[in-house]
């Protein structure tokens, strides 16, 4: 970006005397374009050297700006206005205007802007990407904090989370988890196991690090046509759950007579598809056979059993061929009425069972299905024919009834109609009249029709209509009767509410008097969302609505107290990633879920997931879970931090101790590592290798206390274990020989024998998996003294910044990424901004195998064009090249070229081996810089990033960012001045209470900012 | 071509503009120029597409040793016999091209793919947080917007019986979103022409519309500034969305004169047809859609391992498990191969459906096959277990195909070798000849990474 502010200086200087190009006289403009007085010299002063008339960078020509047209201008004018707001402008090796020299010339601009509707700072100062705008400097200081603050009265779209735990709970998904054995509720997550309902969540976050849910966003056509889609499938799903758990008392009620109806022509099907052969004999006497209809037997085709060489053909498995399970039902249940105890086997068999489906009526494809089957199968289906289940014997009708059905079929039965023909067109008439007798019955009342509104505002907008709400929604109801009938016209108006603004946007407005500020506090009704979607993704619970409605959600103490209850542990689990939380690891969390997902997106250690990586380069099984629980076991690092609550972020920043591949559970840990320890105690001295099946079982008693995986204790106890238990034992005690032969005390408890399982569980109760993730730790998994209580101290790490999870996500697929990294500190830590890539540079580091990265790196940025925003990023992120991009501490970085390849190694092994390829290397040079923290103590050359994390941890302007980010996350929104004091005092609560993040929390949802609302209507 | 600035400038601020609006960009503006626009018919096979199976039985010698060698070839079909399988097209050799040599492994491969084959990506099996980004159908269909916008149509079930209605889909409109598809012929027919077989419904639907769009006017009167906007927003987009239902309606007499006739045993799900009735059934659909104009991307997935293959030509009693055959069972004494070629024979005469419907269909000077691509595709790689080293693609393509393949063979070079192109150059191409400049669509192989193969980029020798 070049010296725009200078070159709108050239235009306002040069405006006054403009004569545009060709001689043509200037274009008026509809309001002639002055600079006043006072701004002329500062344009003069700062800006005109570089965007003279003959200097004009950026190639921005503003000396006949007179004659743009108003579009054109109002354009730069919004370039400039940016760059001087955010200081950009003039660059720091230009002469700076004072403080209120800026503050002049910005509020010029903005006027200029304003006067023709045309500002765009303000929508972008709303984005997540300007949130460091706003100087830290000055919200810190105390200068502001007079500023009543406030948030505007807004609806801010739901997000992804609250879209799933709404659905789950409109659909009264009510899910749990079984975890250190015991049952418990979990909220969150999107799957939705054994419903036949396709919900699509139209309202993905987006995936950057840092605060991802802003208020800014808003429904866009592509939300609203998938929410279309979801309001029908919602409706029909909605309605047919009513219809068995009477979950829509309003909507039955107006179905009672219809379903009743239903009822009745299902209890005549029954008892005629039970019943109508003896009842056709009776009706028809000898006549009956004659009106059946014309069955011709199949043929049955040889079947080849070997191919055209003839080889033997592998046959299908009976499991595999099975027509379907049903038919397999129909199959046995006819075998069984034709050949109770077996007496038909053959063909006979076959061709009786055919007529009677036939005649029944059953499709003609599957009779065929169930006729080839038998042939081929008869074997198979007569050793596994089940007992038969005790015969279903509906009730008989009453006599009234059977003189319907009785007439029903006199009437309708024609000549050659199958069982199945006849009872379909019975049933067809019985429908039509009673349809028939439906359309007789009165409209709905009013009184049914505000019924049914109350009931659908209460459950999907949770709340109660107002009279016009119920008057409009009734009419519509009508209307929709009108033209679809009453089923259809429920569903419809449940889609009605599906879509209504008020369903995806949440309301935050305030109520009741307006202060001398002009501010009102949030509607206690609101109040309770709010500090409900704050912590949590549900609706407000049951404590929270009752004090909304009893009037105790009137103060800040009234929140304080909400806000501390909502905190406090409970026995409600939340997943945190339900996507991860199978098979190897769990991924839940027992505290109000947004307060570890804060954290989680803040780091943004979870983007490493769709990074694809090279197991190959990974020296083992990466992708096999490996990913997986990197990201659960940071989860588990923060959320051990977050319980303890003390100086939070500094813990974050700076810790040594880490989890590795751990539940979480220290005990269970401590026990599955002892079981294997106990095994090779007792057995190393044993003349193990000679083991035979009689010596193994000779150990039976011990081997029942201290069971090794994948040995089955059954079949020894039995006397049934052959050689290949033995072998298992062997490989077992192998691989313990191999771990704890070697001096080492405590082994991890996972299991380098391919199909055999650890001796730990995640709390969950499976199977704990993925050990390799012992590999992005540089742990050698031969020889890795396990520390069973965790999180426990890591060689060469220091807090999340050197987690190989963060480290990873901030990685391309085969290389580090310094330039993310530095940016994320310099944004996320250190407040400070980054601009964007222009489009015009093609941002890839040059190949070169005989480099490192960094000296690519460095070679690609040093031109000034490109330094001037490197030199914010490039000194920080060099300092984790310590670390390759799957996060392992390196001194040496390998340049991995096939030109470079000094060994190739296996591309298979076991977990314990390393598989890696060895490549020539060049030293790693991890130096770099640190500036920005405001403190000369921690500002300055830094010799790594364990050096970097240090002194991050003890800056106070990190510990303010983190607040800021804190403040974004909870109000949805940027940071304004008006906001400084909510900041100053989410600062000193976290300070006074020694690092306590609840206390950030506390003091942010009863801040000014979170409580108080600004009218954003009109006063009509 | 335009280039990637046109690009970013056209769609609206880019990559986070189209990721917040997966679906509702296809459907709004007309096809870029004043031509036709291109269709794209992408058919996903299930159980692998094993290479040697589309060699050429006429290759001389040295090509066929070429071609089991896996090294490059290019042949022209006019002077060869098609395989087996590929004879129903004979006919349309001059538009068809036999593309090997591609991969796919970055997609998931295997039994399953999901819609990873499709994105280039790892999907961590059928994941929503694997979903990384829109997929290839969808990025075509935002080029040529249409009414639909996107069709998805699938043939797939419980090994016993079909799917059925409106179900999940493979196909991804953005990162982390899957789509829904029709699932059997009946409710594609009731959903897709529904402005023609049921209007009662489409009536209620605009008035539930017209009811929301003044209910939310009214809201939005009293608001000022953002606060306006955010409604205006969403009254903006019921606004589009009755503008699509008008638009339909004014289709109506095009839509009856081309509506497809489904037999009545594809009601209630359709449970009792057999799978050549249900993929001509779907075929007939897919014809319809396209030529009625509702779409011009239409996904057709035509079985998977799950899908039950009733009444195969061949095998009419037997209820033909794919997975079964994938791992050489025989059913009814027919062997699992030609069992496979059975299967493949009733797919290539729903292609050859679709090519002669479309080419008797007049468009401009020519026909909409024209402007059609068919591309008949393995959903797992080279075999039942396929790791994904190759992905052998059959295409059909019109004459004014803006790539430059058609009439041939072609074998590129082999996966990890130098030249070897992936589904993401594959993608790329297709995306590039179309007017997206993307550089590079799709994740990296990282086997052709950690050699330091280029892999980036169109395939050049296609770009016409």
């Amino acid at each position: 970006m070049k010296h725009i502010l200078v070159a709108v200086a050239m235009f306002f200087a040069a405006s006054a005397h403009a004569v545009c190009d060709e001689g043509k006289p200037a274009t008026t403009p509809a309001a002639p374009f002055r600079v006043g007085e006072r701004i002329l010299p500062l344009l003069q002063n700062y800006c005109v050297s570089c965007h003279g008339n003959q200097t004009a960078e950026g190639e921005v020509r503003l000396d006949n700006l007179e004659c743009l047209k108003l579009d054109a201008r109002l354009d730069l004018l919004n370039r400039a206005h940016e760059q001087i707001f955010i200081g950009e402008m003039p660059p720091k090796n230009e002469k700076q205007p004072t403080e209120a020299e800026r503050n002049l010339l910005t509020d010029w601009v903005s006027s200029e802007l304003r006067a023709h509707n045309a500002s765009k700072l303000e929508d972008k100062l709303r984005k997540p990407e300007y949130g460091n705008v706003v100087n830290h400097e000055k919200l810190f200081s105390g200068q502001y904090k007079d500023l009543p603050g406030f948030t505007p009265d807004r609806r801010w779209l739901i997000s992804e989370y609250i879209f799933d735990a709404t659905f789950n709970h409109l659909l009264g998904i009510k899910k749990t988890r079984d975890i250190d054995g015991k049952r418990m509720p979990i909220i969150g997550g999107s799957l939705r196991p054994f419903m036949r309902i396709n919900i699509t969540n139209p309202f993905l976050l987006p995936t950057h690090s840092g605060v991802r849910y802003y208020d800014t966003t808003t429904l866009d056509g592509g939300h609203f046509l998938t929410m279309v889609n979801n309001a029908r499938e919602f409706s029909a799903f909605l309605m047919s759950l009513s219809k068995s758990h009477n979950s829509l008392p309003a909507y039955n009620k107006i179905m009672a007579t219809e379903w009743a109806h239903e009822k009745l022509v299902a209890n005549r099907q029954s008892y005629l598809k039970s019943n109508i052969e003896p009842l056709l004999r009776e009706l028809y006497q000898d006549k009956h056979e004659a009106l059946l209809p014309v069955y011709v037997a199949s043929k049955p085709v040889p079947v080849k059993t070997t191919d055209a060489e003839g080889k033997p053909l592998k046959r299908e498995e009976f499991d595999g061929a099975v027509p379907s399970r049903d038919d397999l039902d129909e199959i046995y249940s006819a075998m069984r009425r034709h050949s109770p105890n077996g007496e038909k086997q053959d063909e006979a068999l076959v061709t009786t069972c055919e007529r009677e489906w036939f005649i029944s009526g059953v499709n003609e494809l599957n009779i065929r299905l169930r006729v080839a089957f038998m042939r081929n199968w008869m074997d198979e289906l007569l050793k596994r024919r089940p007992k038969a289940p005790a015969p279903y014997v509906p009730k008989p009708p009453v006599d009234s009834e059977l003189a319907i059905i009785r007439t029903a079929i006199l009437k309708h039965r024609k000549a050659g109609d199958t069982y199945a023909a006849i009872i379909n067109k019975c049933t067809a008439s019985w429908v039509e009249e009673f349809k028939q007798e439906r359309l007789k019955e009165p409209p709905l009342t009013d009184a049914m029709l505000a019924d049914i509104v109350d009931l659908l505002f209460t459950k999907i907008l949770e709340h109660s209509p107002t009279a016009q709400e119920k008057a409009d929604d009734s009419a519509l109801m009508k209307s929709y009767i009108q033209q679809l009938g009453n089923e259809q016209a429920f569903s419809k108006l449940i889609q009605t509410f599906i879509l209504r603004s008020d369903f995806v946007y949440r309301s935050e407005f305030g109520a009741g008097q307006t202060d001398e500020h002009g501010r009102k506090m949030l509607s206690p009704r609101d109040a309770s969302y709010s500090i409900a979607y704050a912590l949590t993704d549900s609706s407000p619970d049951k404590q929270l609505v009752e004090a909304a409605n009893s009037g105790r959600l009137n103060t800040r103490e009234d929140y304080r107290r909400e806000v501390l209850r909502l905190l406090k542990p409970t026995d409600q689990l939340y997943f945190i990633d339900e996507s991860l939380d199978h098979g190897y690891v769990d991924s839940f969390t027992d505290m109000p879920i947004r307060k570890l997902r804060f954290f989680r997106e803040f780091f943004g250690y979870p983007a490493l997931l769709p990074i694809f990586k090279d197991n190959k380069r990974f020296g083992g099984n990466y992708d096999n879970g490996t990913n997986r629980r990197l990201v659960v076991e940071a989860d588990l690092l923060v959320e051990h931090i977050l319980k303890e609550d003390r100086n939070v972020f500094e813990q974050l920043l700076s810790t040594e101790k880490f989890y590795v591949y751990h539940s979480g559970d220290n005990t269970a840990m401590a026990a599955a590592t002892q079981s294997i320890r106990k095994v090779y105690d007792y057995f190393k001295d044993k003349d193990w290798k000679n083991f035979d099946v009689e010596k193994l079982t000779a150990h039976l008693p011990f081997l029942k206390e201290n069971p090794i995986p994948g040995l089955n204790l059954h079949v020894l106890e039995n006397g049934k274990a052959d050689m290949n238990q033995v072998k298992i034992f062997k490989s077992m005690m192998t691989d313990y020989t191999e771990r704890l032969g070697n001096g080492t005390t405590v082994t991890a408890p996972y299991s380098s024998v391919f199909g055999v399982p650890g001796t730990a569980k995640t709390r969950a109760g499976n199977q704990l998996g993925s050990g390799e993730v012992a590999k992005a730790f540089n742990l050698d998994m031969g020889s890795w003294n396990y520390p069973t209580v965790q999180p426990a101290k890591m060689e060469h790490r220091k807090g999340l910044l050197t987690h190989p999870a963060w480290l990873i996500a901030f990685a391309a697929n085969t290389e580090t990424d310094p330039v993310r990294r530095g940016k994320w500190v310099r944004e996320k830590l250190l407040a400070g901004t980054v601009p964007d890539v222009p489009v015009t540079v093609d941002a890839v580091i040059p190949q070169d195998h005989t480099k490192t990265l960094r000296q690519r790196l460095e070679n690609k940025t040093q031109a000034e064009y490109c330094w001037k925003c490197h030199e914010r990023m490039n000194p920080l992120g060099n300092s984790f090249e310590m670390y390759d991009d799957f996060g392992r501490y390196r001194t040496e970085e390998s340049l991995e070229h096939p030109d470079n390849l000094i060994k190739k190694i296996p591309d298979k092994g076991t977990p314990k081996q390393d598989l890696r390829d060895i490549y020539k290397t060049l030293p790693v040079d991890a130096k770099g810089k640190l500036d920005g923290t405001g403190d000369p103590k921690l500002d300055g050359e830094i010799t790594d990033a364990i050096d970097l994390a240090g002194r991050l941890a003890k800056s106070g302007k990190v510990r303010q960012s983190i607040i800021r980010h804190a403040f974004r996350y909870f109000m949805g929104r940027n940071e304004v001045l008006s906001d400084s004091k909510t900041l100053i005092d989410a600062d000193q609560a976290y300070l006074e209470s020694g690092g306590s993040f609840d206390a950030v929390i506390v003091s942010l949802l009863t801040s000014d900012s979170f409580i108080y609302r600004k009218s954003t209507t009109t006063t009509k | 071509m335009r280039t990637r600035r046109d690009f970013l400038k056209t769609t609206a601020l880019g990559a986070g503009a189209l990721s917040l609006t997966p679906c509702f960009n296809l459907f709004g503006a007309e096809a870029p120029g004043s031509g036709f626009p291109k269709r794209f018919v992408f058919i996903r096979k299930s159980n692998g597409e094993r290479p040697l199976e589309l060699a050429l039985p006429t290759f001389s010698a040295q090509d066929k040793a070429l071609d089991e060698k896996k090294q490059p070839l290019e042949v022209a079909l006019d002077r060869h016999e098609l395989p087996v399988y590929l004879r129903g097209l004979e006919k349309h050799k001059a538009n068809m091209c036999i593309l090997q040599g591609l991969s796919c492994m970055m997609s998931e491969n295997g039994h399953f793919s999901y819609s990873s084959v499709m994105g280039a990506y790892k999907s961590n099996r059928d994941s929503l947080s694997g979903i990384k980004r829109a997929t290839i159908d969808f990025e075509l269909a935002k080029l040529y917007p249409s009414p639909f916008g996107h069709i998805e149509l699938s043939l797939t079930g419980n090994y016993s019986t079909h799917r059925t209605g409106i179900v999940s889909g493979y196909s991804a409109p953005g990162p982390h979103q899957r789509n829904y598809c029709y699932a059997d012929p009946m409710t594609a027919y009731n959903e897709l022409f529904r402005s023609v077989t049921n209007p009662s419904v489409v009536q209620s639907d605009n008035a539930m519309f017209k009811f929301l769009e003044r209910e939310e006017t009214f809201k939005a009167s009293v608001l000022l500034g953002y606060e306006k906007q955010k409604l205006s927003n969403h009254i903006l987009s019921i606004e589009a969305i009755q503008a699509r239902n008008l638009k339909l309606s004014k289709m109506a007499g095009s839509i009856a004169k081309h509506l497809p006739k489904i037999d009545k045993v594809h009601e209630n799900g359709g449970l009792t047809a057999t799978a050549p009735q249900k993929q001509e059934a779907m075929t007939e659909i897919l014809i319809a859609a396209l030529i009625t104009g509702l779409t011009n991307v239409v996904t057709y997935t035509i079985d998977e391992l799950s899908t039950p293959m009733r009444g195969l030509p061949g095998n009419e009693g037997d209820n033909v498990n794919i997975h079964g055959i994938g791992h050489n069972g025989s059913f009814s004494g027919v062997p699992a191969d030609k069992i496979r070629e059975n299967i493949r024979i009733l797919h290539m005469q729903q292609v050859a459906r679709i090519v002669e419907r479309l080419k008797a269909e007049p468009e401009g000077n020519g026909t909409m096959f024209d402007n059609t691509m068919i591309m008949y595709f393995p959903e797992g790689g080279e075999t039942h277990h396929g790791s994904g080293s190759e992905a052998p693609f059959v295409i059909l393509a019109g004459d004014n195909c803006n790539l430059d393949l058609a009439g041939r063979y072609i074998r590129l070079p082999y996966h990890a070798t130098e030249g070897h192109k992936t589904i993401g150059n594959w993608y790329t191409t297709l995306l590039n000849a179309h007017g997206n400049p993307i550089k590079h669509y799709g994740d990296f192989d990282l086997v052709m990474a950690r050699l330091k193969l280029d892999q980036s980029g169109a395939i050049k020798q296609f770009m016409a």
